[in-house]
């Protein structure tokens, strides 16, 4: 490879983890990848906290010489009596594309009277969303989601790709990660804020399951708010609309709005589907525009750097990501401050709930020390 | 004591590379020397002859039956004490054959100990170099002299032409050209001329007699069927200028308006 064509040195998940993403987006109850034991450990792991069944065909030196359709087919029969599974996902992997693996004959083989995704991916793809957009044709040729979603999937992918090359973690040759302010001392600056009466725009936009985290931060800013009489001064919009996207996504987004009406917390904007993280920006724009132009102060969660930063000139900007590689260029973007929530994807994988975020519980903490204190003054 | 000769011989698929290479091991064997012959071609057919029409299991076949291979298992005596290997290969169409070659290499270097007392050791390469695996016995050092056989033709020598391509791609020198004679008109001259375009020197000119055939069908050498043809008295003497053959040289490819007007 020549070396201008290098475009991302660092490394990211793979096209096969999208692909396996996806297929648990469409609610499968096993996917097995055909290729090495090894292959995509880690978060073949972390999806079976997400309750589905991640196995292998566990390729091995032979399997790469002699192909391995027959391996594939009796773990397709073995899968279906131990899960009784109602969907099936099988993904490609390099080793099983290279060698030209063919997933159509294996699953005839096998003749389940269970509908089976045939993903033939390897992780030799520049960009990563190649994975989901092979994994939702295959969807959508099994007959799982109709041509519409998967046009409007396309659509999607394409923004969240621009996304990323634009501001995000394929934007810069090589990032160095980074863990973003300190977190106690953000959380007195937004408490300071909302006690001055200053007035804060939450803007929740947050990537499918990532969201049981992002909105413990929306909440704990609420009841602060609260707890200082300054409620009124805070509007809340989030990507919540569960009437879009794959099943396990329109899930999420009434988990989500469940668990928000129950803390009491209004969400005065619905900005999208959690699939639609990529296109939300222009609509927050519109709205900031129409409705919230002389706001002070905005804390933006989950993907915000897709958020233009045209209407936000005027506020100051405080963002939630959990990409320690997203800092530096949500610094750059005009950020004031930028915090890093570590570890979020194994701690949202698999609840149906919101999950505390550190910079939710600093809040908390911070705002109960403040509070104390001023009571003891007085 | 002699350096060993590690030889592997290119060319075009069908152009008569197991036969060329098993007779000069034959030839090899009449002269005393300790000569091994590893095929690398799917169809596994370079050692048939000097095994009298005897097939030998290869190792890739023992793999697959994930066997724990050992020497006697894969390497088999033939005429004159000819040591024979068969790596084998996956079924057309299926896995992949380079890594297959890769493999099965590994695991001869690795069980065999014979190999480290032969005189001469011939890989017999599948004609299309289609991937990595194909030159693994390069790559992996494995192979201290290259030679390419052809015919007066173009498509054989269009091949060899490419081959040589892959060779300056690979850093590995050639030892000569063979030409495995078709007939066709004025062809020692034609690969004569090609030969020293390139850089490299006609090593033999094997002409066609249908005796090499007819051995062939019964499984049996030249050298072995027929010691007196005349034919068996050109690949001794192949076999002679092989094992005396020092030089090798970094072959230059041809443009290909120049490899026409050669065969025309
Ligand atoms: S190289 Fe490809 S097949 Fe191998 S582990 Fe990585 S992603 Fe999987």
């Amino acid at each position: 490879m020549a070396e201008n064509d290098i475009s991302i040195i660092h490394p990211r998940p793979s096209s096969i983890v999208a692909a396996l993403y996806t297929l648990r987006d469409l609610n499968v109850d096993v996917a097995i990848l055909h290729g090495p034991p090894g292959c995509s450990f880690k978060h073949a792991r972390l999806l079976e906290e997400d309750g589905i069944h991640v196995v292998t065909t566990a390729l091995d030196e032979n399997g790469f010489v002699f192909g391995g359709r027959d391996e594939l087919s009796s773990l397709l029969t073995k899968v279906n009596e131990m899960f009784n599974p109602k969907l099936i996902g099988v993904v490609g992997t390099c080793a099983s594309m290279i060698i030209g693996e063919e997933l159509r004959e294996p699953v005839q083989d096998a003749n389940l009277d269970v509908p089976v995704i045939e993903v033939e991916v390897h992780a030799g793809y520049p960009n990563n969303t190649k994975g989901v957009l092979i994994a939702l044709e295959s969807a959508c040729d099994a007959g799982i989601i109709d041509p519409e979603e998967l046009g409007r999937q396309k659509i999607l992918l394409e923004e969240a790709t621009n996304v990323e090359k634009r501001h995000g973690a394929a934007s810069r040759e090589y990032l160095t990660p980074s863990r973003g302010d300190l977190k106690y001392k953000v959380a007195e600056k937004v408490i300071d804020y909302l006690k001055e009466g200053k007035r804060c725009l939450t803007i929740m936009n947050a990537k499918k399951e990532t969201g049981y985290m992002f909105a413990d931060i929306t909440v704990a800013i609420n009841e602060v708010a609260s707890q200082l009489g300054m409620e009124d001064n805070v509007i809340n919009m989030a990507n919540v609309d569960d009437t879009l996207g794959l099943p396990r996504v329109r899930h999420h987004a009434k988990s989500i709005m469940d668990d928000f009406t129950e803390k009491g917390i209004t969400i005065h904007e619905n900005i999208g589907g959690m699939d639609e993280y990529p296109i939300t920006g222009e609509k927050v724009s519109g709205l900031i525009t129409e409705k919230y132009s002389d706001f002070d102060f905005a804390v933006i969660t989950g993907v915000p750097h897709a958020i233009p930063m045209d209407n936000l000139q005027e506020m100051e900007v405080i963002s939630v990501t959990n990409g320690p590689r997203q800092v530096i260029p949500l610094k750059e973007m005009g950020h004031e401050n930028v915090i890093v929530e570590i570890d979020l994807h194994p701690k949202t994988l698999g609840v149906n709930n919101i999950v505390e975020s550190e910079f939710g519980a600093t809040i908390r903490e911070v705002a109960k020390d403040m509070l104390e204190r001023n009571s003891e003054a007085v | 004591m002699m350096a060993q000769k590690r030889i592997a011989i290119y060319g075009k698929g069908g152009i008569g590379k197991s036969s060329t290479a098993s007779n000069v091991a034959a030839a090899c064997a009449d002269e005393g020397y300790k000569v091994m012959i590893i095929g690398c071609d799917p169809k596994s057919d370079s050692s048939i002859t000097l095994l009298g029409g005897k097939r030998i299991p290869t190792i890739l076949d023992l793999l697959r039956q994930k066997l724990d291979v050992t020497e006697k298992d894969i390497v088999h005596e033939g005429y004159k004490g000819v040591k024979c290997v068969e790596v084998g290969g996956p079924e057309p169409g299926i896995g992949c054959a380079g890594r297959g070659i890769i493999v099965a290499i590994q695991k001869l270097r690795k069980v065999c100990t014979s190999i480290d007392d032969m005189d001469l050791i011939i890989y017999d390469v599948p004609g299309d170099i289609v991937c990595g695996g194909f030159v693994a016995p390069i790559r992996k050092g494995l192979v201290n002299q290259a030679y390419i056989l052809t015919s007066g033709e173009y498509m054989p020598l269009y091949a060899a032409n490419n081959i040589c391509r892959g060779l300056i791609k690979i850093n590995t020198p050639l030892s000569g050209i063979i030409c495995n004679s078709r007939s066709v008109t004025r062809e020692e001259d034609i690969v004569k001329k090609f030969s020293e375009e390139i850089g490299s020197k006609l090593m033999a000119f094997i002409p066609k007699e249908q005796i090499v055939q007819d051995c062939e069908r019964d499984g049996f050498s030249v050298l072995e069927k027929a010691p007196d043809s005349p034919v068996a008295g050109v690949y001794r003497e192949l076999a002679h200028t092989i094992m005396s053959n020092e030089g090798s040289v970094m072959p230059s490819a041809l443009e290909d308006e120049r490899l026409r007007e050669l065969t025309r």
